[in-house]
């Protein structure tokens, strides 16, 4: 029989000789790269682009492999978590207790030198305010039972408080140095002149002041002795000078060296 | 919302109670509050007043709930036990100041019986009458509290001061009122009957 060639065979034909030659030319440059040592334009091609596939692969045989993992652990997950949580609310919570501790540290310090320093003082914690807020004054938590009395002076780490007005066995009602009620005895330190320290609700006015007295703004007030309070207490220092001419007194307004809108513990001196 | 036959009964009686000789109605009687939800809220208004009053004040006027409370019972329950209740609360507010004598139990007493009157005025028409309602109401308070003080001379120093303070308190606790019947419309009266 006869072979009789056809389109189709062909066809065959250019294919083989097609792929024999694609592969002599890969072999070629496969053999060009392995001959200078790089890496051949061939490798590098199917090298990037399966890598793709690989790793897609890779990640995604590994999140079926966690995702069994993970619903083989999760009762125990779920117990280690809550364990975690309540650690956590544990830690956290004694964080803000050593940071309050850390923070009221100093004040606690101060106070108690303060105390040490002032024979009998009784160290209490402001703990509530005039309700209405008509007078400039606070409620401490020491009454009579703790020995406080009326007209006790009453102190903090940076100067004069103000003094006790009413007492209660267990709590004790102070009016501020604010308060325009209260009158204190004072001094001032630089020269020794006398005045007596008025409230003028948001700071204190040195009234009665001799115009002799050569007031300066930032000398030092203290208070001078009398029922609440023993002489040398800071009050505060003068702001402001208020000298009329044709006056029988001069007047100072004194800025007082208690903060008094972060007040928290205080000393009561027993006169 | 119909009325029931007790529920005019009831308006006619209170209305009789507070005006008497009179025949008409009232444009509404709000329900009494219950006595515990009172207790309770004017010991959290005290304590929350003690606690932070001079944090809250603007120009030297913190807002009062124990006078908004007050208000807001008598509008409710008539002069007589308006002027009862003010008077505990005054007594309790001393007790806490410490320093006021009884000052502030006749002041809020006082207060308590005006604002129940108050609320038997043509201001019944509106559920908002506790806004004029409890601005009026401090100011008479305050100055039946200074004059309190005088009469167990222990007289306010700085008056102009605190005539300032009253005015803004004033115009504090009547805001407050306003936002607080805003948030809460049951406060004006949940079973209240329009004619």
């Amino acid at each position: 029989m006869v072979s009789i060639f056809t389109y189709r065979d062909e066809r065959k034909l250019f294919a083989v000789i097609g792929t024999i030659i694609v592969a002599a030319l890969i072999a070629l440059i496969q053999l060009d790269a392995a001959k200078t040592g790089k890496p051949s334009p061939i490798s590098v091609a199917v090298g990037s682009s399966t890598l793709l596939f690989e790793r897609a692969l890779a990640a995604a045989g590994s999140g079926v492999r966690d995702f069994g993992a993970t619903i083989g652990q999760a009762p125990r997950l779920f117990a280690r978590n809550a364990e975690l949580a309540a650690q956590n609310d544990a830690l956290r919570s004694e964080n803000e207790r050593l940071r309050e501790a850390l923070a009221a540290s100093p004040d606690a310090q101060a106070i108690a030198a303060v105390a040490a320093r002032e024979p009998g003082g009784i160290v209490a914690t402001i703990v509530g305010y005039d309700p209405e807020n008509i007078s400039r004054s606070v409620t401490i938590d020491r009454g009579s039972q703790a020995g406080v009395k009326r007209d006790d002076g009453v102190i903090d780490s940076d100067g004069v408080v103000g003094r006790v007005t009413d007492v209660a066995p267990y709590e004790s009602s102070v009016l501020l140095i604010t308060d325009g009620a209260s009158k204190v005895p004072a001094v001032v330190q630089r020269g020794r002149w006398w005045g007596i320290a008025t409230g003028t609700n948001s700071s204190v006015r040195l009234q009665y002041v001799s115009q002799d007295a050569k007031l300066q703004a930032g000398d030092v007030v203290v208070t001078g002795e009398g029922r609440s309070f023993h002489a040398g207490l800071l009050i505060g220092r003068v702001s402001q000078i208020d000298h009329p001419e044709g006056a029988l007194y001069q007047t100072a307004v004194v800025t007082p060296a208690v903060p008094f809108g972060r007040l928290s513990h205080v000393v009561v001196l027993p006169h | 919302m119909a009325r029931g036959n007790v529920d005019v009964a009831r308006t006619r009686a209170f209305w009789a109670a507070n005006k008497p000789g009179e025949t008409a109605a009232p444009a509404y009687a709000p329900e009494p509050p219950v006595w515990w939800h009172v207790a309770l809220a004017l010991f959290a208004a005290l304590i929350l007043q003690s606690a932070f009053a001079p944090f809250v004040a603007i120009r030297g006027a913190s807002p009062s709930l124990v006078v908004l409370l007050v208000s807001w019972y008598a509008v409710r329950t008539g002069s007589l036990r308006g002027m009862t209740f003010g008077l505990i609360a005054g007594a309790c507010e001393d007790a806490v100041t410490g320093s006021t004598g009884v000052s502030w139990t006749f002041a809020t007493a006082l207060a308590g019986a005006l604002a129940g009157r108050l609320a038997r005025t043509w201001l019944a028409d509106t559920k908002l009458a506790l806004v004029p309602g409890a601005a009026l109401v401090t100011l008479v308070r305050y100055g039946a509290f200074a004059l309190a003080m005088q009469l167990q001379r222990r007289p306010l120093d700085l008056p102009l001061l605190h005539f300032h303070a009253a005015l803004w308190q004033s115009a504090v606790d009547a805001l407050l009122a306003l936002v607080l019947l805003a948030l809460f419309p049951r406060l004006g009266g949940a079973g209240a009957h329009r004619r």
